[in-house]
C-alpha cells in the first residue's frame, strides 16, 4: 500500500466515524439526507470507474469481467441511493442496513476468495465481513425502536471505522524484484 | 533473478566468453550491482540520481503512481529488469492504454536485446555486466511487464509447481502466503507474494511480485494463467530458460569481445558449455532458495582462481575521494556513465513507438 492509499484510507475511517457520531448525537432527518447524498454520490463515481475500468483495460484480464458486475452493482446501489427522497427514515435505515449487510457478505466472499488463492490476510476481512452482517441483523431485530437500531448501526460504522484505520496501518508485503 | 546467476554465474558466462579472471569479476560485480543501484544509494555516494537501476522496499512504497511517478517506475524496471520483448505488439480489440503497458512485457529475443548487446560492444566492462543483467532478466521475468498493471501482470489461484514425473510432470497446486519475514517453503510449494490489489497503477502490481519469487528460482517449473493471456495455460520452465540465458550470455560477450561481427537473437552458444552441461544442469535444477555456493564453486574450478563475495562498498571510497573530473573514470563512474546510457536508449526506443508510459530520454 502507498502513503496515499493509506491516508485514503484513513479519511475514509474518519469520515465513517464522523458518520456514526453525527448519527449518535443528532438523529435529524437532515443527517439522514446529507448522508443518503454522499453514499449516492461515493457509489456512483465508484460504479462508474469501473465500469469505465472494464472496457477500456479489464475486458482483456483475466477474471477482469468481475470487475464490470461489481461496477454495475455499485452503480446500481448509487442510483437507488440517490432516489430515496420524502422516504420516511425508518425505510432509509433499513436500506443502510441493507447495504452494511451486503456489504459484510461480500467481505465474507472476498476472504473466501482470497483464502482460495493465499493464507494470511483472509482472516480480518472474514471476521469484518461476520461482524458487518451480525450487526445488520441485530439492527433488523430492534428496527421497531429506531433509536436502539440507530445505535446499534452507529457501533458497526465505529467498528467498520476502526477496521478501516487499522489496516492502513498494517505491514503489506512486497516482493523484492531482484 | 537473485545474486547466484546475476553474480556468479555471469562471472563464469563471462570466463567462458574468453575474459580474464579480472575482467569477468568486474563484469560480474556490474551485473550484480545493478541489483542494488537505487536512489538511496547513489544519495550516499553523492552520484548523480538518474542512474538508479533499482528501487529499495522503501523507495517504491513512497513512489507516487500518477502519471509522472509510473514513468519513473517504469523507466528503470523496464529498462533493467523487465525489458519488453514486442514494443509493437498489437492484440485486436485492444485501446492504446491498454496496448502502451501490453508493449512493455518482457521477453527474450526482442530488438531492444540485440540494441542492448550491441550498445554495450566497444564500452567498459561496467557496461558488458549491465547488459549481461538485461539479458539475463529478459529469461526469468518474461511474461510480466516492468511497469504496475494490474491488468498485465495480475495472477490468480491457477498456479501449479510442476514436477518431473516419467516423461511428463506432475502438477502441485502453490499455495501463496503473505508472509515476506518466512523464507518460502520449497518441499511443501509455499511461497510469498505481493497482496492483490484492484488498483490497477498499484505497487503491488509492479513485475512478477503477484507470483512471488518463482521467476527468480532457476529449478522452478510452473504453469498459470497470466492475466493477459485471454486464458490460455503458460508452461514456465525455468531450468531450460536458464540454460539459454547463461548460453546467451557466452555468445552476447563473443560478440561483444569481437569474436563475432553480428549479434543474432535466438543464437546460444552450446558448444562453450558441452564439457559442463550436466554439471551446470545439476546447479540450476536443485531445489534451493540460492545457489551462491554452487555457482561460486563451479566458477573457481573453470578459472582456477577464487571468487570474492559481492561487497557492495568495494567501489565507495574510489568514487567518493576522487575529484568531480575524476569520477567518470573510477568504477562506479564508468558504470554510471554506462547505465545513464543503456537507460537513456531504452526510455527513447519506447517513446519512439509514441508509448509515453516510460517518459522521454532525457
Amino acid at each position: 500500500m502507498t502513503g496515499f492509499q493509506r491516508v485514503k484510507k484513513v479519511l475514509l475511517g474518519l469520515l465513517m466515524l464522523a458518520v456514526a457520531i453525527g448519527f449518535m448525537m443528532e438523529p435529524s432527518d437532515e443527517i439522514y439526507m446529507a448522508i443518503v447524498a454522499i453514499l449516492a454520490l461515493g457509489l456512483a463515481i465508484e460504479g462508474i470507474k469501473d465500469v469505465v475500468f472494464y472496457f477500456m483495460m479489464a475486458r482483456h484480464m483475466v477474471g477482469g469481467k468481475m470487475i464490470l458486475i461489481q461496477g454495475v452493482i455499485i452503480l446500481d446501489f448509487g442510483l437507488f441511493t440517490a432516489s430515496l427522497t420524502d422516504v420516511p427514515k425508518i425505510y432509509i435505515l433499513l436500506y443502510l442496513i441493507g447495504i452494511h449487510a451486503f456489504s459484510g457478505v461480500v467481505e465474507v466472499l472476498r476472504a473466501m476468495e482470497a483464502k482460495r488463492a493465499v493464507e494470511g490476510p483472509w482472516k480480518l476481512k472474514f471476521s469484518h465481513g461476520l461482524v458487518n452482517f451480525a450487526l445488520a441483523i441485530a439492527c433488523l431485530i430492534f428496527i421497531r425502536n429506531s433509536n436502539t437500531a440507530l445505535l446499534i448501526y452507529s457501533i458497526g460504522l465505529i467498528y467498520s471505522a476502526i477496521i478501516n484505520i487499522l489496516t492502513a496501518f498494517r505491514k503489506t508485503t512486497f516482493i523484492l524484484i531482484e | 533473478m537473485q545474486e547466484d546467476f546475476h553474480y556468479y554465474a555471469t562471472y563464469c558466462a563471462a570466463y567462458l566468453a574468453g575474459y580474464t579472471h579480472e575482467e569477468s569479476l568486474d563484469i560480474a560485480y556490474s551485473a550484480q550491482f545493478v541489483d542494488l543501484c537505487s536512489r538511496t544509494l547513489l544519495a550516499k555516494i553523492k552520484a548523480p540520481l538518474n542512474a538508479a537501476t533499482t528501487q529499495l522496499q522503501l523507495e517504491l512504497m513512497d513512489a507516487r503512481t500518477d502519471q509522472v511517478g509510473l514513468q519513473d517506475i517504469t523507466r528503470i524496471w523496464s529498462a533493467f529488469h523487465f525489458l519488453p520483448r514486442d514494443l509493437k505488439a498489437e492484440k485486436p480489440g485492444c485501446c492504446k492504454r491498454y496496448l502502451d503497458k501490453y508493449r512493455l512485457i518482457c521477453g527474450p529475443n526482442g530488438e531492444l536485446v540485440a540494441k542492448t548487446v550491441e550498445y554495450a560492444k566497444g564500452k567498459p566492462l561496467q557496461s558488458v555486466g549491465i547488459a549481461m543483467h538485461v539479458l539475463a532478466d529478459t529469461w526469468a521475468h518474461s511474461n510480466f511487464a516492468g511497469t504496475p498493471s494490474l491488468v498485465i501482470n495480475n495472477t490468480n489461484y491457477v498456479f501449479y509447481e510442476l514436477f518431473p514425473d516419467g516423461d511428463g510432470y506432475r502438477e502441485k497446486q502453490i499455495t501463496f502466503v503473505h508472509k515476506a519475514s518466512s523464507p518460502d517453503d520449497l518441499d511443501n510449494s509455499i511461497y510469498t507474494n505481493s497482496l492483490y490489489q484492484a488498483n490497477e497503477n498499484s505497487i503491488m502490481n509492479l513485475g512478477h511480485g503477484r507470483a512471488g519469487h518463482l521467476p527468480d528460482y532457476s529449478f522452478a517449473r510452473y504453469k498459470y494463467l497470466p492475466a493477459w493471456g485471454e486464458y490460455s495455460e503458460l508452461t514456465k520452465d525455468n531450468p531450460r530458460d536458464y540454460v539459454k540465458a547463461f548460453t546467451q550470455m557466452i555468445y552476447a560477450m563473443k560478440f561483444i569481445r569481437g569474436e563475432y561481427d553480428l549479434f543474432e537473437t535466438e543464437t546460444y552458444d552450446m558448444q562453450a558449455i558441452e564439457p559442463y552441461r550436466e554439471r551446470i544442469r545439476s546447479i540450476i535444477e536443485k531445489r534451493q532458495i540460492i545457489a551462491n555456493d554452487d555457482w561460486k564453486a563451479f566458477g573457481e574450478e573453470l578459472s582456477g582462481q577464487t571468487i570474492e563475495e559481492h561487497i557492495i562498498d568495494k567501489y565507495f571510497d574510489e568514487y567518493t575521494k576522487s575529484a568531480k573530473n575524476e569520477k567518470d573514470h573510477t568504477f562506479l563512474g564508468r558504470f554510471i556513465r554506462g547505465a545513464i546510457g543503456h537507460k537513456g536508449m531504452v526510455i527513447g526506443e519506447i517513446q519512439k513507438t509514441g508509448n509515453k508510459i516510460a517518459g522521454k530520454a532525457k
